[in-house]
């Protein structure tokens, strides 16, 4: 991996020079909380700032999507391309970039790939910076705290300086033309190990380290424990908007108010609401919110490991707030923390 | 290649309401006249004095079931169409009008006094939702109607349709805004039990939902009453804004 370093004062001039051939994404701050908004000024980013109350998925697998167009008096699919913005995504938390490359797992797949997101995600870079960690931050324990790919910068405040991880060529010459930058030094180096303890020590001690999880989520499949967090689901997905990862979707053929035209949209769904799983016949598979909250942490937290080898879940604590009834993640962890108790 | 196909009988019935879920159909301006084009529009009783006509395929309802005249009318709305769709809260919950079916006699009573008029008292009976008196085949739910989702409800009775209504709740859309949540301010919003579909366009607004679209069939009030308690807004507050579009029992 190639590093680099540069003042702080630099910082505006790379994101204007970004700014010039790219719409530029960055937290801002909206309302009470901030959010990844297209930004025209270096002023309005918030650099330091808690995570987002949604993700950056709505620039790659946005919530409505048109697929194709269609005709219905000529029976007929109009050719249709993709219009994408070139993009840059700054200032993603590692969270995130795992988040994006769980995304890429599912979308870019060789054997089906999925044309609308790789148009999206080829036409976007991604520059990460580091963070300290929200009480409701438990990606240190999935694993995804720390970022090895996926990104085309990642930038880490050294205090009055970045160390910079150089990810792609593209960015690299956006940013060495832009900016005055230096070799890192060994006390570079030094800093980032100590800023790097730092934020590992930093992490909420409330929220169980749990070995083997997807040992134990096939263990206590059948626990009465999920009727109880099933049982307070309020089925209003919000959930599953406000993650980075969930990204099941509903197709539906939208017709203009005229009857002759119209769209096959590809809708983001939720596994959470409760015909996600009604097939023709009408019969759900998932017929309770026990059934559903069970299936959601599951995909979560095993099944897409069986899969791929790595959790769904990247531990960024959204929908630890977002959730009124108190079911998350988190949740699954104490109960298994309990269930150790119990045995021992 | 047959005989053209006629173009389906379309009739819309006013019931107690406000009819502004018909004039917001007009709402739709430019696309009205591209709608009506898909129809044979029989009769609209918001623009006309005129008596229903007896032969029809679609009939479009507004507002609440609250007189014997008006159950004969849904009666014979149902007997003649192929498709039925109700329009509004107030047909598909019984909406403002079914505010006072949990004290319907007491209410006449508070209005008129001991002698309610005959007018009143004649014909007058708890408000109902029209799916208490019928079969509905569609509903458009919301204070008042979004004109294009009235259309696309139509649309999916003339042609069919591959769009699913879901009944989670409204909080997944609202996040999708990024508005925030007005329950860590201890505002009561509806929105946890109430239908989604609209795209939370209130809370988008600044205001928090009213519950206009009704409790989701699969809502869970009694979370929601836990919630409410805990966070400030209190389960009394939550029951008596859930009163203003939904029955009693589904509180």
């Amino acid at each position: 991996m190639l590093y680099r370093v540069m003042d702080s004062s630099e910082l505006p001039k790379l994101i204007e020079a970004f700014m010039e051939s790219y719409e530029v994404i960055a937290p801002v701050q909206s309302g009470r909380s901030v959010a990844f908004e297209p930004i025209s000024s270096f002023d309005e980013v918030v650099l330091d700032y808690p995570t987002t109350l949604t993700s950056l998925k709505k620039y790659i697998l946005p919530p409505r999507e048109t697929l194709f167009e269609f005709n219905v008096d000529e029976a007929d699919i109009t050719d249709y391309t993709l219009k994408v913005k070139p993009r840059v995504l700054f200032g993603a938390h590692a969270c995130d970039i795992n988040a994006l490359n769980n995304l890429d797992l599912v979308f870019e797949d060789s054997r089906y790939p999925d044309p609308y997101y790789e148009a999206h995600r080829r036409a976007t870079m991604v520059i990460g910076i580091n963070c300290m960690p929200t009480e409701s931050c438990f990606c240190h324990l999935l694993d995804a705290d720390e970022v090895r790919s996926g990104y085309d910068l990642f930038l880490q405040d050294l205090g009055g300086r970045y160390l910079i991880s150089i990810g792609s060529v593209e960015a690299a010459n956006i940013l060495e033309s832009a900016c005055e930058l230096r070799e890192a030094t060994d006390e570079d180096r030094r800093e980032f190990r100590r800023l790097t303890r730092e934020r590992q020590e930093a992490f909420s001690e409330d929220i169980p380290d749990i070995q083997e999880i997807p040992m134990l989520m096939d263990a206590f499949h059948k626990d009465e424990f999920w009727e109880e967090l099933g049982g307070r689901c309020l089925s209003c997905t919000a959930c599953s908007a406000v993650c980075p990862t969930c990204h099941c979707f509903d197709i539906a053929d939208t017709l203009d108010p005229d009857g002759k035209t119209g769209r096959r949209e590809r809708i983001l769904d939720a596994c959470t609401s409760p015909q996600f799983a009604v097939v023709t016949g009408g019969h759900n598979f998932r017929e309770g919110g026990r059934e559903r909250v069970r299936h959601r942490m599951y995909h979560k937290l095993n099944g897409f490991n069986s899969k791929h080898g790595r959790y769904l879940c990247v531990g960024c604590g959204r929908c630890v707030r977002a959730c009124k009834s108190d079911i998350s993640p988190i949740e699954v962890l104490r109960f298994f923390e309990r269930k150790g108790a119990d045995i021992a | 290649m047959g005989e053209a196909r006629k173009a389906p009988r379309v009739v819309f019935c006013g019931l107690a309401s406000c009819f502004g879920c018909q004039i917001n159909i007009t709402n739709i301006e430019s696309h009205l006249m591209e709608v009506l084009g898909q129809v044979d529009l029989k009769y609209w009783q918001l623009t006309s004095s005129e008596p229903m006509p007896d032969e029809f395929d679609v009939a479009v309802i507004e507002g609440a079931v609250t007189t014997e005249d008006a159950v004969r009318t849904v009666q014979a709305l149902r007997e003649g169409a192929k498709a039925v769709i109700t329009i509004g809260a107030c047909a598909a919950t019984s909406g403002i009008p079914g505010m006072s079916t949990s004290d319907h006699e007491g209410d006449l009573q508070r209005v008129y006094g001991e002698d309610v008029p005959q007018i009143v008292s004649g014909g007058a009976i708890s408000p109902k939702a029209v799916k208490d008196v019928i079969t509905v085949d569609y509903e458009v739910p919301c204070c008042p109607v979004d004109p294009y989702d009235f259309v696309e409800v139509l649309q999916h009775a003339l042609y069919g349709s591959n769009i699913y209504r879901r009944t989670s709740t409204l909080c997944g859309e609202c996040k999708n805004n990024e508005r925030g949540c007005f329950y860590g301010r201890q505002i009561l919003c509806l929105g946890m039990v109430t239908r989604s579909g609209c795209g939370a366009r209130c809370p988008n607004l600044g205001r928090p939902c009213n519950g206009c679209a009704g409790i989701s069939p699969d809502a869970n009030v009694d979370q929601a009453k836990v919630i409410a308690e805990r966070t400030g807004v209190g389960q009394a507050a939550l029951e008596e804004a859930l009163r203003m579009f939904n029955q009693p029992e589904v509180i």
